[in-house]
């Protein structure tokens, strides 16, 4: 049989068509919509959910969930704020930032890999105890100490090779992790170990460790995203986590219904058509409330669409009644 | 003859472990501060255990057949700011709460449909609608909480009281006890016990698990909704993000009762052990000086150490991985 279009390439025009329709429809409502600093604007609020969201998506791809991201955001976000304070110097505050996200997500891959725990209640444990100890530091107040005399708040607006850090961050982030998960061996183990533990543990892969590599780089990443956010906000804050982890799901459950399954493409995809809508609410200067619920809505229009069910009810209507009658 | 022993000893751990921490909690806070044993600060704990035990009643058994329901503290939410809203607009108590109990009805049976009906995965599902349901609660604020001015048919049950215990206190009470007695007596129970052990068999053997799914959904939002509305007369104010301290509470409280009785399947009467061991926790700490941030802490490891002690003591479960 021969198909002018592989399914992929159906997939990727009718996100394209997406783009455009939604390009469209905000540049009709307003004229501000499609310029090119508002276009920087998307890129750089598109860093912070889309770089937590690639991190997700080794988790969601292991068939796992995390939940801890907003807690351990919050402790990376007052880790930064301390040692900033007490050094006063750019570098090793960013990897105190990256290796206390790092940490957290290790444990949770320990945990759950090696200790067998669920996944959901041991990440929102981690969460909340993350959470906690966010508050250790000063008391939970807010940490503005340094933050210009060392160059933290040039990190939202400085430029490498002529693109803004959170924009070339997000890119080194989707390089990386893009090339890891779909160009490595071990990559590949997270698609088999997500699919079928078992048998990925009997070809000689170890499961556990997979399990801690993904949790890990989900932890990691969330203290990459508040570097940003928090230069970006000029104080680190406990409640800096507070919104980032429905974003992240939308991206990842968004991205895989677009694109069949979960990527880093596909979550990048996803990022992008969400952030663009929630950019375009913002420029209507619509409340964010309401924005709060576009994001859920899509949320759950995406698991609808990246159900098998109806995967198939969509590709062959008349099987999918033959089949969803008779049991 | 070691397996037995070994049972013998988890069983112990796992029926009395739970009430043992409860009792020693107790004594520890009634003995290090002067306070803890008077008849304000118990009247003060029984009451919040009272309506938090009211919050996690019906997501109990939702977690029972093991689906996971998140969207619980925005449903209570919805309630508490719909009932604030329609009594500040003119609209009276009654009606007020009548619709604050529907849209709670609306959001479990909308929860129920896309988990049983659409098979969809529930812990993602009730993100969204707990994102869409705190989004509407926040809403009708305008984001920001408003305060009632006008009480209510319901202020009664907060101002009559026998000794320390008030009717609202009563009222849960007698609401647990039934639902115990559905859990334990009723057909009912010996469904949603047989889904939580085997959902294939329970299907094949012709339980109509679908339609208990929506129900157990629809009971869970129920009963947050009319613990948010009893938060909206207690405070005398709707409050968008009126629960969300209440989230991790809800979830270390069911998920520790599972612990007891019941070998990791959560159950009324444990949910409600948990509760009151959040409760004494909460209070005692409190007199301790305790911030919020070693509660977070606490609660953490409290439900870790519970899911711990499920699954490692559970070896018949174990699996590689």
């Amino acid at each position: 049989m021969h198909r002018i279009l592989s399914p992929l390439m159906i997939r990727v025009l009718i996100f394209l068509a997406l783009v455009t329709v939604i390009c469209a429809v905000f540049q009709s409502i307003t004229p501000r919509y499609l310029t090119a600093a508002n276009f920087r604007g998307l890129l750089s609020a598109m860093a912070i959910s889309g770089i937590v969201a690639m991190g997700l998506t080794f988790v969601i791809v292991l068939r796992k969930f995390d939940l801890s991201l907003a807690g351990i955001a919050s402790l990376s976000a007052m880790t930064l704020g301390f040692v900033l304070s007490v050094t006063g110097a750019l570098v090793p505050t960013i990897l105190a930032c990256i290796a206390i996200g790092l940490l957290c997500g290790v444990i949770n891959g320990a945990l759950v890999g090696y200790g067998r725990l669920p996944d959901v209640v041991t990440t929102i444990a981690v969460g909340s105890i993350a959470y906690g100890m966010a508050f250790a530091y000063n008391g939970g107040a807010d940490y503005s100490d340094n933050f210009f005399s060392s160059g933290m708040v040039t990190l939202n607006f400085n430029t490498i090779f002529g693109i803004q850090i959170p924009v070339f961050l997000l890119l080194i982030t989707a390089l990386i992790t893009g090339f890891f998960l779909h160009a490595t061996r071990f990559g590949q183990s997270f698609y088999a170990a997500g699919e079928n533990p078992r048998a990925t543990f009997y070809s000689g892969i170890s499961v556990q460790n997979v399990m801690i590599v993904g949790f890990g780089i989900a932890g990691a990443l969330v203290g990459v995203a508040m570097l940003i956010q928090i230069s970006g906000i000029g104080s680190s804050r406990v409640t800096a986590g507070g919104q980032i982890l429905l974003p992240a799901y939308t991206s990842v459950y968004l991205g895989a219904a677009l694109l069949g399954r979960a990527s880093i493409p596909a979550t990048l995809a996803g990022s992008l058509i969400m952030t663009m809508l929630l950019n375009g609410f913002t420029l209507l200067s619509i409340p964010y409330y309401y924005s709060d619920a576009v994001v859920s809505f899509i949320l759950i229009v995406a698991i609808v669409l990246f159900d098998p069910k109806i995967v198939q009810l969509l590709k062959n209507p008349r099987r999918f009644f033959l089949t969803n009658t008779a049991g | 003859m070691q397996s037995d022993k070994q049972e013998a000893v988890s069983g112990l751990f796992s029926n009395f472990g739970l009430p043992f921490l409860l009792v020693i909690l107790f004594i520890f806070f009634s003995s290090i501060t002067d306070t803890f044993l008077t008849a304000a600060n118990l009247e003060g704990l029984i009451l919040s255990a009272a309506i938090s035990g009211l919050l996690f009643l019906g997501l109990t058994w939702v977690f029972t057949i093991g689906e996971m329901d998140v969207s619980f503290v925005a449903v209570a939410a919805l309630a508490n700011m719909i009932t604030a809203g329609m009594v500040i607009g003119g609209y009276g108590w009654p009606l007020a709460t009548f619709c604050a109990i529907a849209a709670a009805v609306f959001v479990g049976f909308f929860n129920g449909f896309l988990i049983a009906k659409m098979r969809l995965p529930s812990l993602v599902t009730t993100i969204a609608t707990g994102g869409m349901a705190s989004a509407l609660a926040a809403a009708i604020g305008l984001g920001s909480s408003m305060g009632i001015e006008e009480t209510g048919y319901l202020e009664v049950l907060f101002d009559t009281k026998i000794g320390i215990i008030s009717m609202v206190v009563l009222l849960t009470l007698t609401i647990i006890a039934a639902c115990w007695y559905v859990e334990e007596k009723l057909t009912l129970g010996h469904y949603i016990f047989s889904m939580a052990t085997n959902p294939r068999a329970a299907l094949e053997a012709g339980i109509p698990t679908a339609r208990i799914t929506i129900i157990l959904c629809v009971f869970s939002a129920i009963c947050s909704g009319a613990a948010g509305i009893l938060l909206a007369v207690q405070l005398a104010s709707g409050q968008p993000s009126i629960a969300q301290s209440l989230f991790l509470d809800g979830l270390t409280a069911v998920l520790l009762g599972g612990t007891m009785l019941k070998l990791g399947k959560p159950n009324i009467l444990g949910t409600m052990v948990g509760v009151l061991i959040i409760a004494v926790l909460v209070r005692g700490g409190a007199l301790l000086g305790w911030s919020d941030a070693a509660f977070s802490t606490i609660k953490g490891l409290l439900l870790l150490f519970g899911v711990a002690v499920v699954v490692w003591t559970n070896k018949s479960s174990s699996d590689i991985r």
